[in-house]
């Protein structure tokens, strides 16, 4: 520190630690220039360091940040397991006679299937979920999935619906029974969904 | 003699960078015409998915310093992207209903999309339109919150999921392919309520099946990318201040990936088709830094540098101002 005093190379060796003593400076000089700019350097540096730490530490989504995950959802029981074992085929069948109907429903609106073409895909559809109700029907959920096996249940009897409204547009060529027949598939869709939440929760990938 | 040389390799070497830089440049929107403004919105967060899932190139290796394959896992946005501009509010991909999934893939930060537009000052009934890159089930949700949008999804698109599901080979037809779980056969992606909301659309009259290449709004064009993700993906051209830009859906998954010439998010991806997507932004845009990416990892800082004008929105998911049309305000807060 520089206060200005003249030190003697006598006061500056009085630690007798036998440091070197160094050469007095003349009085009221100032410090280098090199020795401002290596100062000048070197706090510029620690900004620099000290706001990249900072914006690292506060960059969104940054790769090392990690918000903590939900905790994960107790394993099925035995019982759980083995029912939605049981309901995976049906569900495999059910999901494909609800798209398959859709796309009949979209292909007839895009003018490339008649009504007669629109009548064979939604009767194909209504047959899927006639054997899949009766399936269902035949299940002994545990008692803690029964509300889900409840909800499978009642999707499957709102597609039902929903296909025999499709097919009155196939016998009458009106479109308002189509109009009819959305909500009741999109009800549907979403109960799969939410069942789909509770026994397969892996079920859809990101992609 | 001598000073001649060096007067002409200087010549030469001044021409080549005026050359790269051309090259590598975005292509400054022309002065006439109608420019958009842009934001993008993280609909949810896809977190913790191994990086060689994601980019077979850049998978883990134990123990290896090369940051090609140093990275262990990637949190991944579901990009949406919101177009302003002549009159029109375009999203570009729609993302998905939290509520639906949520707990089925690791999601963290979903937030509903409307929510999210009202932070830009849109509503909901003010999206005019909404064109999907593709159909899954994470790029083509909530559609039914939008009632006033018409739907743009390629006709292809859905031509293949139908092909898939009627293809007489069962391990093509599947819409599950192992117990509890559908991973990529052709029409696992597509949920029916997924294709319920598309249909909706079309049975109210709000959608245009798009066969190939479709100008949408002036200047705002719909490239098709068929195979470059599924059957009918889809990339938009959209000209702004800063240039033209290109959305990709998961054509672009990985904006490094189009740097780098990487295949990312491979599905029913022919890797040929998804490089073309890419070469099609290098032409459109001038380079590869507006091509905007779905599920790029770096979004939303300085590391990919369309998308660092950002900030947290809500249940934290990120939103960012990507550019302004003259006399557009900032939404930033």
């Amino acid at each position: 520190m520089d206060n200005g005093r003249t030190e003697t190379p006598a006061a500056m060796g009085a630690t007798g630690l036998g440091a070197p003593a160094l050469p007095a400076r003349a009085p009221g000089r100032r410090p280098p220039i090199k020795a401002a700019l290596f100062g000048a350097v070197l706090l510029a540096l620690l900004a620099i360091v000290a706001l990249a730490s900072f914006r690292e530490a506060s960059a969104p989504g940054s790769r090392t940040s990690r918000p903590a995950l939900a905790a994960p959802r107790p394993a099925l029981t035995a019982a759980e397991e083995q029912y939605a074992l049981t309901l995976w085929p049906i569900h495999n069948e059910v999901k494909a006679g609800a798209l398959k109907m859709t796309l009949g429903g979209l292909s007839y609106k895009l003018g490339e299937l008649d009504r007669a073409g629109l009548k064979a895909r939604v009767e194909a559809s209504a047959e899927t979920y006639r054997a899949a109700a009766a399936r269902i029907a035949a299940l002994s959920p545990p008692p803690s999935l029964a509300g889900a096996h409840q909800m499978y249940a009642e999707a499957v009897r709102l597609y039902q619906q929903s296909a025999a409204e499709m097919l009155r547009t196939a016998g009458d060529g009106r479109d308002e029974h189509l109009v009819a027949a959305h909500p009741l598939s999109m009800e549907a869709s979403e109960r799969l969904l939410k069942v789909g939440d509770v026994l397969w929760p892996g079920e859809y990938k990101p992609n | 003699m001598r000073k001649r040389s060096w007067l002409g390799i200087g010549l030469a070497a001044l021409a080549g960078v005026i050359g790269i830089g051309a090259l590598v440049a975005p292509v400054p929107a022309p002065a006439q015409g109608e420019v958009y403004s842009v934001w993008l919105v993280e609909s949810s967060r896809f977190m913790g998915v191994p990086m060689g899932a994601f980019m077979p190139d850049r998978a883990f290796v134990p123990g290896s310093t090369s940051p090609m394959n140093n990275v262990n896992t990637v949190d991944l946005p579901v990009n949406v992207g919101v177009i302003k501009g002549n009159k029109e509010v375009i999203l570009y991909d729609s993302g998905w209903k939290q509520q639906d999934y949520f707990k089925m893939t690791g999601t963290e930060h979903a937030a509903p999309l409307p929510e999210q537009l009202k932070l830009l000052g849109i509503n909901a009934a003010d999206v005019t339109k909404i064109v999907i890159g593709h159909g899954h089930w994470d790029h083509a949700g909530q559609l039914m919150d939008f009632p006033n949008a018409v739907l743009y999804v390629q006709r292809e698109e859905l031509k293949g999921i139908e092909w898939a599901l009627n293809y007489p080979n069962p391990k093509i037809a599947a819409v599950n392919t192992s117990p509890g779980g559908c991973n990529r056969s052709p029409a696992c992606g597509y949920p029916p309520k997924t294709l319920d909301e598309i249909y909706g659309k079309v049975l109210s009259g709000k959608a245009v099946i798009v066969d190939g290449e479709m100008e949408i709004a002036p200047g705002v064009k719909i490239h098709p990318a068929h195979r470059a993700h599924t059957a009918g993906s889809q990339l938009l051209e959209v000209p702004t201040a800063i240039g033209k830009l290109m959305f990709g859906s998961d054509a672009y998954s990985s904006w490094e990936g189009i740097r780098d010439w990487m295949v990312a998010n491979i599905q029913q991806t022919d890797t040929v088709q998804q490089f073309l997507a890419y070469e099609k932004c290098y032409k459109v845009t001038g380079g590869y830094q507006n091509c905007v990416a779905a599920h790029e990892p770096l979004s939303y800082t300085d590391k990919y540098p369309l998308t660092k004008n950002s900030w947290t929105g809500p249940n934290g998911s990120r939103m960012a101002e990507i550019t302004l049309a003259p006399g557009e305000k900032s939404r930033k807060p």
